[in-house]
């Protein structure tokens, strides 16, 4: 007989990751009403404080809690190994990353130094207490598969990122006569979108893509070299950019060092596309398209990012880098996360009050809800619609944003708010079947 | 005797649901073989849950067989074993 090699005994209560998932799509709205408020004067620049709260609110609040909460919640039913005090652990850190996010968005609009220097402290704890505790978790796994090797150097991406976040918050509001801000804040970004965002999705696409989307599994070659491969690749364009030796072979060389490891995030975007299409039951699955939209998004930023190597005038632009971020940020992270949310929050539903009835009853009684009755498809559908439109909204609103900004913002609220409904609704049917149960179980005791 | 049950074209939470269902319709002497695509990791701590011994092995077609029995019926347990050694 097999010994159980998962056990939902050493997951967190479900309310760990729940509060992370509910809670994160309010940032996102928040960001959305930015753009439906400031319209135009939002998209002029990246360098604006409007902007840059935006990004923030998107990145911190919804990309980042999200991804906190997964990471807390899969690590020791993929690994076996829990997260130490994970209770207190989700709280605190929860706490820290909303208030300082919060902070960090007021303080970029209003320009409150005070609001940025807490936002600054709040966050830099925050992640220090979450990578600290998945550090922990981490190391006592004995036997890593290519999804925990995905979630180590994500968790490295992560630290890299929140450090040089620390270090140039502060150099903004307690100058510390950083040199080259600009520099540090392109490693930043660096390290957050393709390393912390893009190493944690290529490293739980490996298990949950042919789990839910039912598709072959990833070529073996991929799952074991590809997340590492474009780590060492990240440290190396990193590198580059800091010691930046000049002439013109070795920006050449910089340049092809950069395409390659591109192209390997674009391979990843190929072989899902391809998965998908090679998938055993061709039933339309709205997770599956908000992932297709994502993997597109990254195929479209690498064509971005060569037409900018061969325009460079236009590279120099405003538009460029609001393109490229908006593409990465909100059409492939967001997109690929929304997606997951689709099947995460249903599905630990699910399970949670399944575990809980054979645990207590035995598996006799009522049944529980599926996962569709938890999250309705048309209620999915409707929103991937808003999220759709958001993003043929955006490339015209960053072109012409005197005429495109504020449909895109109110396309992008809606959408938000349909994400929230959405998961509200099935946490609160969750809630609903969880008290059907408890109320059968007393009666059989 | 065999059951067979193939939930290898079905999406979660469809195959743990119907697993359930057949092990619990299993009769004396009676073992059920699974025909999964992947293997169902998170279905083990349930069926011990419930008293239900298994035993998996891939099965053809990068599938996985998962052979599933009571606990306490030794003859279904032994006819496994004649099965799968």
């Amino acid at each position: 007989m097999n010994p159980p090699s998962l056990s939902l005994e050493q997951a967190p209560p479900i309310q760990v990751p729940f509060r992370f998932f509910l809670t994160a799509p309010l940032f996102a709205l928040l960001s959305a009403l930015l753009l439906l408020g400031y319209g135009p004067e939002l998209l002029v620049s990246r360098w604006l404080p409007v902007t840059l709260a935006f990004t923030h609110l998107l990145t911190l609040g919804f990309l980042g809690l999200i991804m906190c909460g997964a990471m807390l919640q899969m690590l020791p039913v993929l690994a076996g190994s829990p997260v130490p005090a994970v209770s207190g652990v989700s709280m605190l850190v929860h706490l820290l990353l909303s208030i300082g996010t919060l902070a960090m968005g007021v303080g970029f609009i209003s320009g409150t130094g005070v609001l940025l220097k807490a936002a600054v402290i709040l966050l830099g704890m925050g992640f220090a207490v979450f990578a600290g505790a998945l550090v922990v978790a981490l190391l006592r796994v004995k036997l890593p598969n290519p999804t925990v090797t995905g979630m180590r150097l994500a968790l490295g991406a992560l630290v890299a990122t929140v450090a040089l976040g620390v270090i140039l918050g502060s150099n903004l509001v307690w100058p510390i006569g950083l040199s080259r801000p600009l520099l540090f804040t392109d490693i930043h970004l660096l390290w957050g979108v393709l390393g912390w965002v893009g190493l944690l999705v290529i490293g739980v696409a490996f298990q949950v893509v042919p789990m839910f989307q039912m598709t072959p599994d990833y070529p073996q070659w991929m799952s074991r070299f590809l997340v590492r491969v474009l780590f060492l690749g990240l440290c190396g364009w990193t590198l580059f950019l800091l010691v930046d030796p000049g002439g013109a072979v070795v920006e050449v060389i910089g340049k092809l060092w950069s395409l390659a490891l591109l192209v390997g995030y674009g391979l990843f975007a190929l072989t899902t596309l391809q998965l998908q299409r090679r998938r055993k039951r061709r039933l339309p699955d709205v997770t599956l398209l908000f992932w297709r939209t994502g993997m597109l998004s990254v195929l479209v930023c690498l064509a971005l990012w060569v037409a900018a190597g061969v325009f460079p005038l236009w590279a120099r632009s405003s538009t460029y880098p609001l393109l490229l971020g908006a593409g990465l940020l909100i059409g492939f992270a967001f997109s690929v996360v929304n997606g997951m949310l689709y099947k995460i929050v249903p599905f630990l539903s699910w399970y949670h009050l399944q575990h809980r009835k054979v645990t207590l009853l035995g598996g006799a009684g009522t049944r529980v809800p599926n996962m569709k009755e938890f999250l309705p498809d048309h209620l999915a559908r409707r929103q991937l619609r808003g999220h759709l439109a958001t993003l043929f909204l955006l490339g015209p609103a960053i072109l012409w944003p005197a005429l495109f900004a504020r449909p895109a913002g109110l396309a992008f609220a809606l959408s938000c708010v349909l994400l929230m409904y959405n998961l509200l609704q099935a946490g609160a049917r969750y809630r609903s079947a969880s008290r059907a149960l408890t109320k059968e179980i007393q009666a059989n005791v | 005797m065999e059951r067979i049950l193939d939930v290898s074209d079905l999406e979660p939470c469809e195959p743990m649901e119907r697993t359930l269902q057949a092990v619990g319709d299993l009769g004396e002497g009676e073992y059920l073989c699974l025909i999964h695509r992947r293997e169902p990791h998170l279905l083990y701590p349930v069926l011990d849950k419930m008293g239900f011994a298994w035993r998996t092995r891939p099965g053809g077609a990068s599938q996985f067989e998962i052979f599933i029995w009571k606990r306490i019926d030794r003859a279904a347990g032994s006819a496994v074993a004649l099965r799968t050694d």
